[in-house]
């Protein structure tokens, strides 16, 4: 199954590295099927070597790997630009999960998964523009609501929505990153800086406290399941067609 | 003076070397004996008990001069004045009073004295020792006599019924001490009320006890409130022999390390302590401090202590014994545990895999032709069937991690809807079409929980509801703040419900609810266990009860957190 043959056409270009034969033979074939290119690594070492050799599209790292740290591989990518990163983890790797996610990971999903599920959400990273849109004021845009960093003002469906000035920051970090997993670290540096003050024990409720407003505030309904919770982890957030 | 000190150093000495050998096989920090006493025997002194002796001394000679002298003013008023002859039998009420108050030997000098008073104050010729008439002389002997004897039977008596109340004071004190130890659940119960026991019945300032092996003993209990344990340099430790007979106190000076840091205890203040101890193994001690105008604690308060010391320690060994039959029965029981799991396993975890062997394996076969809705069919089932596994096998993997104490619950302020709608939403397929109800309004203060832990607990309610009240049975899911500080979310369904009997063992690992005319269980019986390990791990509690939609209401109990403040920087 190793000399799997190279899909003819130009998809998206993967790299998988996962250690365990069967699975990376799964799904690698699998995803071959539905028209990627995927280059296999079975450990960190030749991760690196392929890395080397070409920059893929998106990666996905199993976590657990025999020779690496997958925060290592992480650190690794990252130096050579913005390359999305998926996490193939176990439930056992939860810590290292959001270790190898503060590292600079984009998102992750847990074993065992359905390949249905996991190529939506390697569609849904691949889609993603890098960034949200702005236009020449600055005006930040996500759904129904509209950020101006100017004036610090914020209106949902055309309508201006009062928030306490943290509310504000935590939105201005969630509209600036839309389809992505913003963990709890990231969200508390981005609001409270770097040396969280007391307030920031509090985070999931500010999160739902401005998801409660946002949805009061829009008649649209354009703003529901924007901000969804990942126990253990952070916010995902919607990206502007409403899913992720 | 001077030659006492010397006899009693030459004593402290001789005993000093014999101690000096049995010293070595003591597990105790290693002291160095100054003398020893024993309590019974301490005449005269170079310690300041010797001032109290000298004090005792003035008394009883003053209290024998005063009784001579009051006999002899009434004896000469009588004489004098009530024309009386011979009243010289008034003498004798002196000596009965020194007798009852001081003991035979001071009745004894009164007898003497009264002698001497009558014989020089009112027989011819006066104040003179010789007596003219013979039969004057025969009455002053026979009265001598007669004062001696009763002086003694006095006192003897005296002793009697002292001692007699001092031995019922010790049976008291005893059988207090062993009914507290007795009828307490653990030692450590029982050992405050001995302390403050032992206080007031042996005239000690403070007592307290202290449990664990040397160095790193522990004080359970302790008279003396909040103020730290006093340390002495010098510390009256009691030595005991077969027999207990005769225990001794033993001073020794206490290694420095035990004594600096810590509050002395004055000069004033004698220190004691008796090892707790046990088929030889020192199990803890018992200490005190006492005034020492009062000297050392005498035969019967000694006896006490040691007593005390005794029965702490077979209690102490009894708590053992206990607690290693405790850790057998729950290791015995968890080997119980461990069979069902793997009777439970090798039935529920095999059906799934049996099913995925046979279908993958017809997949496998070159020689089955498959159409093409069959092979997806067949691949669907798989599918199904891993998933069930994957549960299966999350559930035993949560409980093991319960077991294992390796669960670090993140504990973080939520607001509760936030928590629970998603669950909900994500269950919404296997809950089915029922009336499904979510009244979290009671509650606006955020809850204390680990997000994940708590996602899982909710997972494992909601899919309990659903195997056990299939639709169209209602699903109630409410929040209501107590006024104990707690949110109480309670998910109740209008299934069959549990019956009571078997209430309490709803959250048993492996327990699973047989209900008549239902053949096969459905699932390994430990989703509800974990529900109540995560539960109890994020410091909140599980009830079950019956449900007002008639059937099984389940109550978590959670932490709350008071709201954040609204005004911001």
């Amino acid at each position: 199954m190793t000399a799997a043959p190279r899909s003819p056409r130009g998809g998206p270009w993967l790299l998988l590295v996962e250690d365990d034969a069967a699975t990376r033979d799964a799904v690698a074939n699998n995803l071959e099927a539905h028209g990627y290119r995927v280059d296999r690594a079975g450990d960190g070492a030749e991760a690196f070597r392929r890395l080397d050799a070409a920059r893929p599209d998106l990666v996905l790292l199993d976590l657990g790997l025999p020779d690496l740290d997958g925060s290592a591989v992480v650190r690794r990518v990252r130096r050579a630009g913005t390359t999305p990163i998926r996490i193939l983890s176990a439930r056992a790797d939860e810590r290292d999960k959001v270790a190898t996610l503060e590292a600079g990971a984009d998102d992750y999903v847990t074993k065992p998964f359905g390949m249905d599920e996991l190529r939506a959400r390697i569609g849904a990273l691949l889609r993603r523009t890098g960034g949200p849109s702005r236009d020449q004021e600055g005006i930040v845009r996500l759904a129904a609501i509209e950020l101006d960093p100017v004036r610090r003002s914020v209106t949902v469906a055309g309508r201006p929505l009062e928030l306490t000035p943290r509310e504000y920051e935590l939105l201005k970090v969630i509209v600036a990153n839309p389809g992505r997993l913003l963990t709890k670290g990231r969200l508390l540096r981005a609001v409270w800086g770097t040396a969280y003050s007391g307030e920031a024990h509090y985070l999931h409720v500010y999160v739902s406290r401005l998801r409660r407003k946002l949805e009061r505030a829009d008649p649209t309904g354009a703003t529901h399941g924007l901000i969804n919770a990942e126990p253990g982890i952070g916010y995902r957030v919607a990206d502007a067609g409403g899913e992720y | 003076m001077t030659a006492a000190c010397q006899t009693v150093g030459v004593r402290d000495r001789l005993l000093q070397a014999v101690l000096w050998d049995t010293r070595q096989y003591q597990p105790w920090p290693t002291p160095t004996i100054l003398f020893v006493r024993s309590p019974a025997s301490i005449t005269a002194g170079s310690d300041p008990t010797t001032r109290v002796r000298l004090g005792r001394g003035l008394l009883i000679t003053a209290t024998v001069l005063a009784a001579i002298a009051a006999a002899t003013a009434a004896v000469a008023a009588l004489e004098t004045a009530g024309g009386i002859d011979d009243a010289s039998p008034v003498y004798l009420i002196a000596v009965v009073v020194v007798g009852v108050a001081f003991g035979a030997r001071p009745a004894l000098l009164t007898a003497f004295g009264a002698f001497l008073a009558y014989d020089v104050l009112f027989t011819d010729p006066r104040f003179s020792l010789t007596v003219d008439d013979p039969r004057v002389w025969l009455d002053l002997l026979l009265f001598l006599f007669v004062a001696v004897v009763v002086g003694r039977l006095v006192a003897v008596q005296h002793r009697r019924a002292e001692e007699a109340e001092q031995r019922s004071r010790e049976a008291n004190s005893l059988f207090a001490l062993s009914r507290m130890l007795v009828t307490a659940t653990s030692t450590e119960d029982a050992v405050p009320g001995i302390a403050r026991r032992l206080a007031s019945d042996g005239q000690l300032d403070r007592v307290w006890i202290s449990v664990g092996p040397v160095g790193r003993e522990r004080v359970v209990a302790d008279t003396g409130g909040d103020a730290p344990i006093p340390s002495a340099a010098v510390v009256a430790t009691l030595a005991r022999r077969p027999g207990d007979e005769p225990a001794q106190w033993i001073r020794t000076h206490e290694p420095r390390e035990a004594v600096t840091g810590r509050p002395r205890s004055g000069g004033s203040v004698e220190s004691l302590r008796v090892r707790i101890e046990a088929d030889g193994e020192v199990l803890g001690s018992l200490s005190a401090t006492r005034d020492r105008a009062l000297g050392m604690p005498t035969r019967e308060e000694t006896r006490v202590l040691a007593l005390a010391a005794d029965q702490i320690a077979l209690s102490l060994r009894r708590d053992q014994v206990t607690r290693i039959a405790t850790d057998l029965e729950v290791s015995r029981q968890g080997d119980a545990l461990k069979t069902a799991l793997i009777d439970s396993v090798s039935h529920d975890l095999r059906t799934p895999l049996a099913s995925i062997r046979a279908t993958a394996g017809g997949l496998a076969d070159p020689d089955v032709e498959w159409a093409d809705q069959k092979r997806r069919e067949a691949a669907a089932v798989i599918d199904a069937e891993a998933a069930r596994l994957d549960r299966l096998v999350r559930g035993i993997l949560d409980l093991g991690r319960i077991d294992s104490g390796a669960l670090h619950p993140d504990l973080e302020p939520h607001d509760l809807a936030s928590l629970v709608e998603p669950v909900v939403d994500r269950l919404r397929p296997i809950l089915g079409d029922r009336d499904l109800r979510l009244d979290l309004d009671d509650v606006s203060d955020p809850v204390v929980v680990d997000a994940m832990l708590f996602d899982v607990v909710l997972t494992n309610l909601l899919e309990n509801a659903a195997n056990h009240a299939s639709e169209p049975a209602p699903l109630w899911i409410s929040a209501s703040a107590g006024p104990d500080g707690r949110v109480r979310l309670v998910v109740e369904d209008g299934g069959p419900g549990v019956p009571p009997v078997e209430l309490a063992r709803l959250f048993q690992r492996f327990h699973r609810v047989a209900r008549p005319g239902q053949g096969a269980r459905r699932g390994l019986g430990i989703g509800l266990s974990v529900v109540k390990g995560l539960t109890e791990a994020m410091g909140g509690a599980v009830s079950a009860g019956p449900s007002r939609l008639g059937g099984l209401a389940v109550t978590i109990e959670l932490e709350r957190a008071s709201e954040p403040p609204e005004a911001e920087a």
